[in-house]
């Protein structure tokens, strides 16, 4: 394990030239898809399997109704605690050595259960490759020091990274220097994200940015629970089956028994 | 056809049954490969877990066909409980679990074959429609899909006990049961100890060595 | 840029306004960031539409296209009632003190001189009074009624906070608040500066629109500091470079003026160029113009100029007085039949150029086309797009596959002057070559063709140096580059009598500064502001690459070479006081230590202008060596004035009786419609790119990754016309113009806001102009089928940025 690093998203400085977006299919040699416009600049309309990052455009009045032009720049937030791995059956989905959520994609199997279990919505199944696909933060980038795709591309330092202490101490100074309601988003929960954001508004703002996200409790009742359990429940059958052979015996029919009818058939 | 030997199921009825078994085991050791890393060397001997999560997704739709006709088939006989005998039967635990002298009378499946024909019924079912929407999940929104892998997980517990206890007194917790499932003729006193009334029934309708009555009717 | 992208982190106040810079400058954009971040800079973005630039200043303010004079003519008003200009400043390093003459008005929209038939001036009356040496009277207490500051003051005076508001769209609390926020930079240790782009050049008003600022700041001592200027936000990769070699039709390489045909002699041109100041604290820099010119000649035609012939001078093509060349031009002689062979060298005109309807009909007009591009594109094969059967079509086209900027050796120069030199990165496919080649290789034919079969007028063509071949025969960039930067064509010796130097430069040697270049037939010279881009030794200093930054200010003087002699800012001088203490120490950009200037590449070696003996003053430039809040220069009066776009939503300008710019030419043919004021058009358009693609899209539509993006051709429409129309947010629908109409997907937006202009609810909608038939096949054809066929008066840069058009369902 080397030390944790967190990518900073500082929402205040983005200026959605959607660099990022493009860099990281470059990198990730990821294909385009023919999309149309539906009345947005936000395209693809959502992540995908070969769209790993997303800039997010809203158009937002704020209640003292002033007009407000969002960019989130969506994408894997990397948790601590993270559901995809939680539920991975494959290993396909790991921790790496920096604390981020890395995907190993030659054992995915395209079961999609870390796709449902995300809190943010973010692995997406490609029918074709039978396959999940997701941001790794560039691993294979990071691991000969360079920096991610996405913050490569960035012009304008809204994407930064760095070891997790300095981030968080980077990040919170912003959200104090900006005032208001800027926030830093993504170390208070699921054990804290590898990638945070700088937000402007309060995160229940944002379309598609859960305001609590945990590891959803149908999970946690599933892999923590049911899944002891139902090993408890299997082998306590199989346990009793044989205790109650050993102990009570087979149940006969009873050939020389009380019942005569049975008899001389 | 030997004289002490009552015909008890017929082949259709058996051919069902099997595809069900058989699917239900592929189903819990190709499951138990994915869900639990332990158990990820069943996927390396079938040739990787990808392999195993089609063998999975496939012999499920194996297990719906056999479930849907194993419904169809016994949900008359198995599906439905007579009152005040069945009840009886249960008090007594139909004389499995502790000696009983007098094994309340029921007819050819007792209550404890029909609690576990609706347990698989019941919880194949959600099987089924949990595994599909996983399988499908693309489609469905992420928080139902994930209380699927719930319904799914909790649905193996189910089976799982139901399958094993099923599977034990089929076998060696009851011997002389099996045979209706091999060869579909159980002998008249295995019948007579299980399912008297049943025998009586049949021998009334005079085809108790015929047939073996309208199961899948 | 008067300064360099860099700089704009000196600043304290940055107006964008017609400019989409965090779009389209995308890396230049953190510069702009970091004066927020580092100096608490203000960002203030004024354009029609909120966009993403508008989304990181720290407020917008929508104003109705076509109306920025206004809307600066109010600042200037505002600057000049409330005292906010730098005094100091304004008196020593503009005109403000100059008188102007007697004859000169300005009287309901028009100033003296105007010829309504020709549409154009006559500026004899622009002038100034001059005493008996010939030098400009001056009043320096700027009391004067006819002095240029009392002018201005009054031209502008009608410039009102409720006029203003009336034409702009904009309320008076924001006008107010830009006004106050800006004009606070007119102190000495503020800087402010302001972003343009194509929102203004735009524009039938364009070039005064410039003007405008210019005059702003100048009256806040806002040019020639660090942090300050108006900066022009050039288009990617190398618009700066192609400007200053020449690409406007009126140039030659330095923005030298192309001969027009009554300036039949070398000396009647030079004579004609070549500006005279009796004042002798005015450099005038200009006076050096026929060393520039006569150096530009031998490099064009070698040892074949002499000074017998006029070093050639009667080779090179003149244009007939009075008549412009310009795109619109072009294809208006093309539509009319008179254009036989048309070279479209990496441009798509079909899409690009205004009233694309109009252009596709020209292009079948041609005998010829030839293409050299990386791509097919529409003006490539306009015979076979929409409505056009290919077998009326008698047009022959050639299209030469070209290789991209990334394939080829050479310099790019970017909005900061900064020549930087750039390596081959990779071969490029099949058989493309460089332009450069391309032409090399079909010059090389035609002369042969000459010698071989002479012709009409051989001698410009044989007589054309054009020795670009290495010895080999391929086409040598270096070579090209070397001749730019011209040569001293005999032994010469400098001597400089104040340094007491003297240096030996060798026949064949590079020309380590224009300052060297001869009028004598002695250097060579290809482009002369270029001259220093290589050190007489031959290091090429667009290739440096240092870091260092003595100043702190960003300059980088060692990173790459910026024309003129890596000066950084232009017009450096004035940043200091009269006695070249820099005004604000903070930024000390240039420094006078009592025998040099320290600091940045000053505007000439002079000594500050308190020197009276020997000291000059900052506008070396100009002819008067001071700014010019009086510019006679402009074609359409020395003052800006407001006039409304060729199509406007008005019937009659507020402020005069004159509706659009009395200078520009009107081009009048069967398909130049016009709908001004008309119920029929009823909603201002606008046009711009989007950052996804590049100009018509002819390169980047081709690039999958963008096109996923921005797939398809949009109108962004105001949430509030949508619902009076019933439109909803990414249906298709048309939108049509007097000319022509497109069919695209609304994007139904609160980033639109309808404007109350005079007393009336007008909307404003706006397309990108980045899409066409060839590619995709779905994603819509040309905007400009919507555009009309009119221009700038100075430039002719079409006015994109303000029509008249309806929308409706399609």
């Amino acid at each position: 394990m080397k030390a944790e690093i967190v990518k900073l998203i500082d929402t205040t400085k983005c200026t959605a030239c959607r660099g990022c977006q493009v860099a990281c299919k470059q990198w990730n040699e990821m294909p385009a898809m023919r999309t149309r416009n539906r009345g947005s600049y936000q395209n693809p309309p959502d992540l995908q399997w070969n769209t790993w990052t997303l800039i997010r455009f809203q158009e937002y009045v704020d209640d003292k109704g002033a007009f407000k032009w969002l960019f989130r720049k969506d994408g894997c937030m990397h948790c601590t605690d993270a559901a995809c791995v939680k539920v991975c059956p494959s290993g396909a989905l790991h921790y790496s050595e920096y604390g981020t959520v890395g995907l190993k994609s030659s054992l995915c199997i395209g079961c999609k259960e870390c796709a449902s279990a995300c809190p943010f919505d973010v692995p997406k199944y490609s029918h074709a490759d039978d396959k999940i696909f997701k941001c790794d933060l560039c691993l294979s980038r990071i691991r000969t020091n360079q920096s991610p795709a996405c913050v490569k591309s960035c012009p304008t330092g809204a994407l930064t990274i760095g070891p997790k202490d300095k981030m968080l101490k980077k990040a919170y100074a912003r959200a104090k220097e900006l005032g208001g309601d800027a926030n830093v988003y993504g170390d208070k929960f699921v054990g804290g994200t590898h990638v945070i954001y700088v937000l402007s508004e309060k995160p229940e703002v944002y379309e598609e940015l859960p305001k609590n996200p945990a590891v959803p409790a149908s999970i946690v009742l599933w892999k923590d629970i049911l899944k002891p359990f139902s090993l408890l429940v299997a082998g306590g059958t199989i346990a009793g089956a044989f205790l109650h052979y050993i102990t009570h015996g087979p149940k006969l029919p009873d050939e020389n028994g009380h019942d005569a009818e049975g008899k001389g058939e | 056809m030997r004289k002490d030997m009552i015909q008890a199921t017929d082949a259709f009825e058996r051919v069902v049954h099997w595809s069900l078994a058989v699917s239900c085991i592929v189903l819990f050791v190709s499951g138990l490969g994915m869900m639990f890393k332990s158990f990820n060397f069943i996927g390396t001997m079938v040739g990787g877990l990808r392999i195993l999560k089609y063998v999975h997704n496939f012999t499920g739709i194996f297990f719906i066909v056999s479930l849907v006709l194993s419904i169809r088939m016994w949900w008359k006989e198995a599906g439905t409980f007579e009152m005040p005998g069945d009840l009886e039967w249960m008090k007594a635990a139909g004389g499995y679990l502790w000696h009983v002298d007098n094994v309340p009378e029921v007819g050819k499946y007792n209550p404890g074959q029909k609690a576990f024909f609706l347990a698989v019924a019941v919880f194949g079912a959600a099987m089924g429609v949990s595994g599909l929407v996983m399988w499908f999940s693309t489609g469905f929104p992420a928080f139902a899909v994930r209380w699927m892998y719930v319904l799914h997980a909790l649905g193996f517990l189910v089976l799982f006990a139901f399958f094993f206890v099923h599977l034990y007194l089929g076998t060696i917790g009851s011997p002389g049961s099996l045979p209706a499932m091999t060869t579909g003729r159980v002998t008249r006193a295995w019948a007579k100890k299980q399912h008297p009334k049943w025998l009586r029934e049949m021998d009334e309708s005079a085809k108790a060595d015929v047939h073996a009555g309208g199961g899948h009717g | 840029m008067t300064n360099h992208y860099i700089d704009l982190k000196n600043s304290d106040v940055i107006l964008i306004m017609g400019s989409n810079a965090a779009e389209h400058h995308p890396i230049a954009f953190k510069w702009i960031l970091r004066a927020k971040e580092q100096n608490g800079a203000r960002l203030i973005h004024v354009d029609p539409r909120y966009t993403r630039t508008s989304a990181r200043c720290d407020y917008h303010v929508p104003l109705r296209s076509g109306t920025d004079i206004a809307f600066l003519g109010g600042m200037i008003n505002y600057i000049l009632e409330n005292n906010k200009y730098f005094k100091d400043y304004v008196l020593n390093y503009t005109n403000a003190s100059f008188i102007v003459g007697k004859d000169f008005y300005f009287k309901d929209g028009l100033f003296s001189g105007y010829n309504p038939a020709k549409r154009k001036y006559s500026k004899d009356t622009w002038v100034l009074e001059k005493d008996g040496r010939g030098i400009p009277k001056r009043d320096m207490t700027l009391s004067n009624p006819r002095c240029v500051f009392q002018m201005l003051k009054k031209h502008f005076s009608r410039y009102t906070l409720d006029k203003v508001s009336s034409i702009t769209g904009v309320s008076k609390e924001d006008l107010t608040k830009v006004y106050a926020e800006y004009s606070a930079t007119g102190v000495k240790d503020k800087a402010g500066t302001e972003c343009y782009a194509l929102g203004w050049t735009h524009h039938t008003t364009g070039s005064q629109i410039i003007r405008t600022m210019a005059i702003i700041q100048l009256l806040l001592g806002n040019m020639g500091i660090a942090g300050g200027g108006v900066n022009a936000l050039r288009g990617e990769p190398n618009v700066q470079g192609s400007t200053d070699h020449c690409i406007l039709y009126g140039n030659l390489p330095g923005y030298l003026k192309m001969p027009v045909a009554s300036l039949d002699t070398l000396e009647k041109y030079l004579k004609k160029c070549t500006p005279v100041s009796n004042d002798p604290q005015s450099a005038n820099y200009y006076q050096n113009y026929p060393k520039f010119f006569v150096s530009f000649l031998k490099s064009m035609f070698g040892d074949k100029a002499t000074k017998e012939n006029g070093f050639g001078y009667s080779w090179l093509p003149k244009m007939d007085d009075g008549a412009a060349y310009s795109l619109m031009h072009l294809f208006e002689k093309m539509y009319e039949g008179r254009v036989k062979g048309l070279f479209a060298v990496g441009t798509d005109p079909a899409v690009s150029s205004p009233n694309t309807a109009k252009v596709r009909k020209a292009l079948e007009k041609l005998d010829w086309l030839v293409g050299e591009n990386i791509f097919d594109n529409e003006t490539y094969c306009f015979w076979k797009g929409p409505g056009v059967d290919p077998k009326q079509v008698k047009t022959e086209v050639f299209l030469l596959p070209a290789s991209a900027s990334m394939e080829k050796e050479g310099s790019q120069s970017n909005s900061g002057r900064w020549v930087q030199w750039k390596y081959k990165a990779a071969d490029a496919p099949g058989d493309a070559i460089p332009v450069g080649e391309i032409t090399i290789k079909i010059m090389q034919a035609v002369k042969e063709l000459y010698a071989k079969e002479g012709g009409v007028q051989p001698a410009p063509i044989l007589n054309l140096k054009w020795d670009y071949t290495d010895a080999k025969g391929r086409f040598d960039v270096l070579k090209v580059s070397k001749q730019i930067n011209g040569h001293f064509l005999k032994d010469t010796v400098i001597e400089d009598k104040d340094k007491k130097t003297r240096t030996e430069f060798k026949k064949g040697q590079l020309v380590p500064t224009f300052g060297m270049l001869h009028a004598d037939g002695s250097t060579s010279g290809g482009n002369w502001i270029m001259a220093g881009s290589f050190s007489a030794t031959g290091e090429n200093k667009m290739t440096r690459r240092g870091k260092d930054d003595p100043t702190g200010l960003g300059l980088y003087p060692n990173w790459s070479y910026a024309w003129p002699v890596n000066r950084r800012i232009i017009y450096n001088r004035a940043s200091c006081d009269i006695h070249g203490k820099p005004y604000n120490p903070k930024r000390k950009l240039l420094e006078w230590t009592g025998d040099k200037w320290v600091g940045d590449v000053p505007d000439g070696p002079w000594p500050p202008m308190a020197d009276r003996a020997k000291g000059k003053y900052p506008f070396i430039m100009k002819q008067d060596g001071l700014g010019a809040l009086f510019g006679p220069g402009m074609t359409e009066g020395p003052f800006p004035e407001h006039y409304e776009p060729l199509e406007g939503p008005l019937a009659k300008n507020p402020l005069s009786s004159q509706l659009i710019n009395p200078a520009v030419e009107i081009f009048k043919n069967d398909m130049n419609k016009v709908a001004s004021a008309d119920e029929k058009f009823p909603y201002v358009c606008t046009t711009y790119s989007c950052t996804e693609h590049w100009c018509s899209g002819a390169l980047t539509r081709w690039q999958l990754w963008l096109l996923e993006m921005q797939p398809e051709l949009y109108v962004e429409i105001g949430d509030k016309l949508a619902q009076e129309k019933g439109i909803r947010n990414g249906e298709k629908v048309k939108v049509q113009s007097a000319r022509g109409e497109v069919e695209c997907v609304a994007m139904v937006t609160k980033r639109f806001r309808p404007f109350t202009i005079e007393g009336k609810t007008v909307h404003q909608v706006g397309l990108p102009f980045n899409y066409g038939w060839l590619f995709p096949k779905d994603g819509g054809d040309s905007t400009n089928f919507l555009t009309p066929t009119v221009g700038d008066a100075n430039t002719f840069c079409p006015e994109y940025k303000a029509f008249m058009v309806n929308v409706k369902k399609a």
